[in-house]
């Protein structure tokens, strides 16, 4: 768990972050959203503390950051960049060992490591182990940096725009692949982005600020439904709140007894891509099917309309 | 590398070797270009201990220009030396700038005559590529790898050796390349000042109005310039190529 306790950094006259104050829980995602120049990037800078706080702590588990040396921390803390940064002049293996290395741990762990890293990344490690980060793609570029990132096992991630360097069609693919490995390793994370549909996507708990000021710090829905100000309610899009609001439940919550004929649709699909598939097919309503395949009832547009409006 | 190109090399290196062991087996080329019967061939020492002895100055010289240089590079582009970049800037410049035949009659009423005052006039000559270089080389280094290295918990030291040192070493070897070549040819003045040298041979030349003589010296001087510009060449390529291309300077 990390509490932010009134954080504040200024530069001579001008304040970059302004009294921030949030707590993040264990195991969950809290993104930070914002226009550019708002701190984000500043604020999650602080927590490893690449920059220094002027005022405020940061706890993380209930211990003070100040209290421990920085590069002790930062061991801790693992940090993704967008470009990521990883070293050209080392192999992907020596670039995901960086922080075990750091640590000393002995080489047959710190092999047996990254071996299980670039399995869990879908990474052949007799294909890229030794790969230089040159000859690699943007997405596993990607791959790389997370992996090297967890390679010590950090209880907490925090990555600053990971995904802006990716285009939109491996950016969907690399934010399930986050999520899927976090549900898995049940790691706590602070994510920058200036993406929206990201925000929405990833967050547990969606984190605005505005010049300086964190104005609001709640679940996407809450967001939607409860804007604090009217930059939230500008910034999440009064056009696109209903299907915002859409894509956050899921067709099991809209499922209701009843027959329906077509092609079934599946029960963790989003109620956004449901309607989706209602409108283009020019149906009412859809057979909704179970993990195992049985159907287990239908969902139709105006039981998913429902979802789309704030009071339920 | 292609095929005839490296067949050129051994070419050249065999042609060196031979004539500075057996310079007498090439008396024929170069009696055309003597008078009144002089020698065509050195014979006032062995070109082979005057090669070696060139190489022995010129590569000390460097080697402490290198130590230095990358040393001072290093320091003033830490937090800590950073005031320090225009003054050693300048002092750098001032060692370029100066003629080394002038370091030459600063260094002798000081030092004395031999190899001491020309090593320091290389040392001061060769400075100034490899400052330059190895500045080059640490400021290009990517601030993304830099703040990823930071962020992962790596101490200043280990930045700087097994980060930024390494990924400026193929921008360093190019400065070290520029002042060994320049060097092997300056270093021939110092035989104006009793360094034991390839520079002897040319002088003797002159002062006998042998043409012979000088282009024997300068041949074997070109021809190890041309070797060494060679195989420094091909170690910086081998140090850029895993950073994914050719980063040297040349």
């Amino acid at each position: 768990m990390i509490e932010i306790e009134r954080l504040t950094k200024r530069y001579g006259n001008s304040t970059v972050v302004d009294g921030v104050t949030m707590r993040v829980e264990e195991g969950s995602i809290a993104v930070v959203v914002g226009t550019s120049g708002a701190g984000k990037s500043t604020l999650l800078r602080m927590i490893n503390r690449l920059i220094e706080p002027t005022s405020g702590r940061v706890l993380i588990d209930g211990q003070d950051t100040m209290s421990v040396p920085e590069d002790e921390l930062r061991h801790r803390i693992g940090y993704v960049i967008q470009g990521y940064g990883l070293f050209p002049h080392r192999t992907v293996a020596e670039n995901i060992a960086t922080v075990p290395r750091l640590l000393g741990w002995n080489r047959k762990r710190i092999a047996d490591r990254v071996e299980e890293l670039l399995d869990l990344y879908q990474l052949d490690p007799a294909e890229f182990a030794n790969k230089y980060p040159h000859e690699l793609s943007g997405g596993q570029q990607q791959r790389v940096g997370v992996a090297r990132a967890l390679a010590a096992r950090p209880a907490l991630l925090l990555m600053d725009e990971p995904f802006g360097a990716l285009d939109p069609v491996i950016r969907a693919k690399a934010q399930d692949d986050l999520l899927a490995i976090q549900r898995r390793l049940g790691t706590t994370i602070v994510l920058v982005t200036h993406d929206m549909e990201e925000a929405f996507h990833l967050g547990d708990r969606i984190a605005v600020m505005d010049q300086a000021r964190l104005l609001q710090y709640a679940p996407p829905a809450e967001l939607l439904t409860r804007p604090a100000e009217a930059f939230v309610e500008r910034l999440v899009g009064s056009a696109e709140r209903p299907f915002r609001l859409l894509s956050l439940s899921t067709v099991r919550d809209a499922t209701e007894p009843g027959p329906a004929s077509g092609e079934p649709i599946e029960a963790s699909a989003n109620l956004r891509e449901a309607l989706s598939r209602l409108v283009w097919c020019g149906r009412d309503a859809l057979p909704v099917a179970g993990a195992d395949g049985a159907v287990m009832g239908r969902v139709s547009i105006d039981g998913i309309l429902r979802f789309g409006r704030p009071s339920r | 590398m292609t095929r005839p190109s490296s067949l050129l090399r051994v070419a050249a290196l065999a042609l060196l070797a031979v004539f500075v062991t057996a310079p007498h087996l090439f008396a024929f080329a170069f009696e055309p270009l003597t008078e009144n019967e002089a020698p065509a061939i050195y014979n006032q020492g062995s070109l082979l201990s005057l090669t070696l002895s060139h190489l022995v100055t010129v590569f000390g010289a460097t080697l402490a220009s290198t130590a230095v240089a990358v040393l001072l590079g290093v320091f003033v582009t830490r937090p800590s030396g950073l005031e320090f970049l225009p003054l050693s800037r300048s002092l750098v410049h001032i060692g370029q700038t100066f003629p080394p035949i002038a370091v030459l009659a600063i260094a002798v009423p000081l030092v004395g005559f031999g190899a001491k005052p020309t090593l320091i006039a290389l040392f001061l000559y060769g400075l100034l590529p490899i400052f330059e270089n190895t500045l080059t080389g640490l400021t290009q280094v990517s601030p993304l790898t830099l703040e990823a290295a930071k962020g992962m918990g790596m101490s200043p030291r280990r930045r700087l050796f097994e980060v930024e040192l390494p990924l400026a070493l193929p921008v360093i070897l190019a400065g070290v390349r520029l002042s060994v070549v320049i060097n092997l040819g300056t270093a021939t003045i110092g035989s104006t000042v009793a360094a034991k040298g390839l520079g002897e041979v040319i002088i003797a030349g002159l002062q006998s109005n042998n043409t012979a003589f000088i282009l024997q010296g300068g041949l074997v001087v070109a021809l190890l310039a041309v070797l060494i510009h060679d195989g420094l060449m091909t170690v910086e390529r081998a140090a850029a190529r895993k950073l994914g291309g050719f980063a040297g300077v040349s």
